[in-house]
């Protein structure tokens, strides 16, 4: 397997002077095409900073990133973010999803900006919707979902476009241990079914089990990589 | 193209699903805003508008014709009016004899030379009281007793400006008949002629001299004045369609026969005074300026709305971005956000204006002391008004969106400032 994220010796600092924070410290990590990898530590420990260095939401204070073969540090805002449309995936710890849509449209919005016609973009809305397990629950608002299933449309919202890398910050954060359980499981799913690489943080170590790589954290250092397939 | 398409449909939803109410209360703001901006300079422009619109039904007609510079009266009286006899587009006419009188009041009463008599001079209207009525409508200003029966002889109309009781209080107005009232007798000298009248009625108007004449019936006036000649000092002229471009044509056929060696000849717009014009488009700058301000007003309150609405979204906004979607596409979200209250506004605005207060305003004009005050909404100035206000709102609603968009994605997302 390809190494699809190339990251060496990362470093994120806040603020200036005193108040400088040095939060990632030189991290080097890898991720293979079709890996499933765990990001875990304790509160401030670096995890979340490192996902958004990796999935191009912010931007290293020294280091390279190489993301599907791009050099990603150098994108300027308009770049980055035509980059994340066409290659990243995300899911976050709050849904994100838009409250004026409907669970399809909120599927459909990144479809259509990639350039898909409004059939098209429905079509494979519907159809990762259906993957998610909400068949006919297509014209709900999130309002109108309970939070399992708000971040089942946010899973099918980042996968319907197939992107290269499946970004995952907690997603079971904010869900009990039914819906965080079959949340995991759909991602987990997504991974051995369909190859989907998958970076995701959390705290919980039973959801972090079914990966096949757990990246331990520690004050903005890794600490130790445990290869579990 | 797909920024813009995607953009509409984030608008489009984030209207769709906006509570009622707020949405409704935005609208009605720009509604107010936009019938402020027309309304404003509507009635102020409407105050002249209703002053001229009073002179030419009451005073001057839709063409006038005077004595030329260097005459008395119009020359060929008689041939301007079999002339206008044969003009289809001429729906009516009234000559207009003027003379200077004396007219006293307590002649019969006063028996104490010592007492200041009850004497005022004045202009002397003579006319023919049917074609008068026809062209001017003398008769509804009557305040007081009746009008003219026809072929009636001993009678005199007298404006109110010339009786103490309608000027009290008025600097500019020396000299006035008191206690004058309808079935009163009144003397009225020319040139030391005098003859006794009846006082028949009290002609009261805002527009132009209406009531600073008295009136007499034309005949009686040129037998007072000793006076052989037909030829008159004005005649007004009704048409029978008021648009100025009838009485160009009418002005130019009149002309085209020579008419105009015998008198001036004048459209109502060509006959009204330059201070009324200029009046006219002083108020028209000054509802202009109170509309800007109605424009700055209404564009804060959009500002407003759009950032708070943006501001409370910061986090779907960064979200969006993360996941790709480009910040244009939520600038034309908010755009069409605001051009929605405004286009709404604004149509609500029109609607109302055309639909109902140029309407009411038209009967019901406004009793402005010196007009009947209308509201005066030209469609092109309304047109203008419309396109400023929408691409003011335009911006209010894009500076905001701007604003928020532009800020770090990550931070939106994690709602650090």
């Amino acid at each position: 397997m390809t190494d699809i994220i190339t990251a060496t010796n990362i470093h994120r600092k806040f603020g200036t002077g005193a108040l400088e924070a040095h939060i990632l410290k030189g991290i080097d990590v890898t991720v293979k095409e079709g890996e499933f990898v765990a990001i875990m530590g304790k509160s401030g420990a670096g995890k979340s900073t490192l996902m958004y260095q990796l999935s191009v939401l912010d931007e290293p204070t020294e280091g390279t990133i190489i993301v599907n073969g791009i050099d990603v540090v150098p994108l300027n805002e308009h770049e980055s973010t035509t980059f994340r449309l066409n290659t990243l995936g995300y899911v976050f710890q709050n849904y994100a999803l838009v409250p004026d849509l409907s669970a399809e449209e909120n599927v459909m919005l990144p479809l259509l900006m990639r350039g898909y016609v409004w059939a098209e973009a429905k079509a494979m809305a519907r159809a990762a919707i259906d993957g998610v397990g909400l068949e006919g629950k297509y014209a709900n608002l999130p309002a109108e979902l309970s939070g399992g299933e708000q971040q089942r449309v946010s899973i099918a919202r980042a996968v319907a476009g197939k992107p290269k890398i499946l970004f995952a910050d907690e997603p079971t954060a904010n869900l009990d241990t039914v819906s965080g359980t079959q949340v995991i499981a759909l991602i987990a799913d997504l991974n051995r079914n369909d190859g989907q690489t998958v970076v995701m943080v959390t705290h919980e170590r039973e959801y972090a089990l079914g990966c096949d790589r757990i990246i331990h954290m520690e004050d903005g250092l890794v600490t130790s990589i445990e290869q579990l397939k | 193209m797909r920024a813009l398409r995607i953009g509409f449909l984030l608008g489009f939803r984030q209207i769709q699903r906006a509570n009622f109410w707020t949405t409704a209360l935005i609208i009605f703001v720009m509604m107010l805003t936009f019938l402020n901006l027309i309304a404003v300079s509507g009635i102020l422009v409407g105050l002249i508008a209703g002053s001229e619109r009073a002179v030419q039904d009451q005073s001057i007609g839709d063409i006038i014709i005077t004595a030329l510079d260097d005459e008395e009266k119009i020359l060929q009286t008689e041939t301007i009016r079999r002339t206008l006899d044969t003009i289809p587009e001429v729906a009516s006419y009234s000559i207009r004899y003027t003379q200077s009188v004396q007219v006293t009041a307590n002649y019969k009463t006063r028996r104490d030379f010592g007492i200041e008599p009850n004497t005022i001079g004045a202009r002397a209207l003579g006319i023919d009281p049917v074609a008068e009525n026809t062209v001017t409508a003398l008769a509804d200003n009557l305040v007081e007793g009746e009008y003219f029966n026809p072929n009636e002889s001993g009678y005199i109309l007298i404006g109110a400006l010339n009786l103490d009781r309608y000027t009290a209080g008025f600097a500019d107005i020396t000299g006035s008949l008191e206690n004058v009232f309808p079935g009163d007798s009144v003397r009225v000298t020319v040139n030391g002629a005098s003859q006794e009248f009846t006082v028949k009625g009290i002609i009261n108007a805002k527009a132009g001299d209406v009531a600073s004449f008295v009136y007499l019936p034309e005949k009686e006036l040129r037998r007072l004045s000793d006076s052989s000649s037909r030829d008159a000092n004005g005649i007004v002229i009704r048409l029978a369609d008021k648009t100025p471009a009838t009485g160009i044509a009418v002005k130019a056929i009149l002309v085209g026969q020579g008419l105009d060696e015998f008198g001036i000849i004048r459209t109502f717009q060509e006959a009204l005074p330059k201070f009324i014009t200029d009046i006219k488009q002083t108020f028209s700058i000054l509802g202009t300026l109170i509309g800007a301000i109605g424009i700055i007003v209404a564009s804060i309150t959009i500002f407003i709305i759009i950032f708070i609405n943006a501001i409370s979204r910061r986090q779907q906004i960064g979200i969006l971005k993360g996941i790709g979607i480009d910040r244009k596409v939520i600038e034309v979200a908010y755009v069409l956000q605001s051009a929605f209250y405004a286009l709404v506004g604004s149509l609500l605005g029109i609607l109302i204006t055309y639909g109902f207060l140029v309407g009411y305003f038209d009967a019901n004009p406004i009793d402005f002391p010196f007009s009947d005050g209308i509201l005066v909404a030209e469609p092109i100035g309304t047109l203008y008004r419309f396109i400023i206000l929408m691409i003011i709102t335009l911006f209010a609603g894009f500076i905001p969106a701007w604003i928020i968009v532009r800020q770090n994605t990550l931070n939106s997302i994690l709602g650090r400032k």
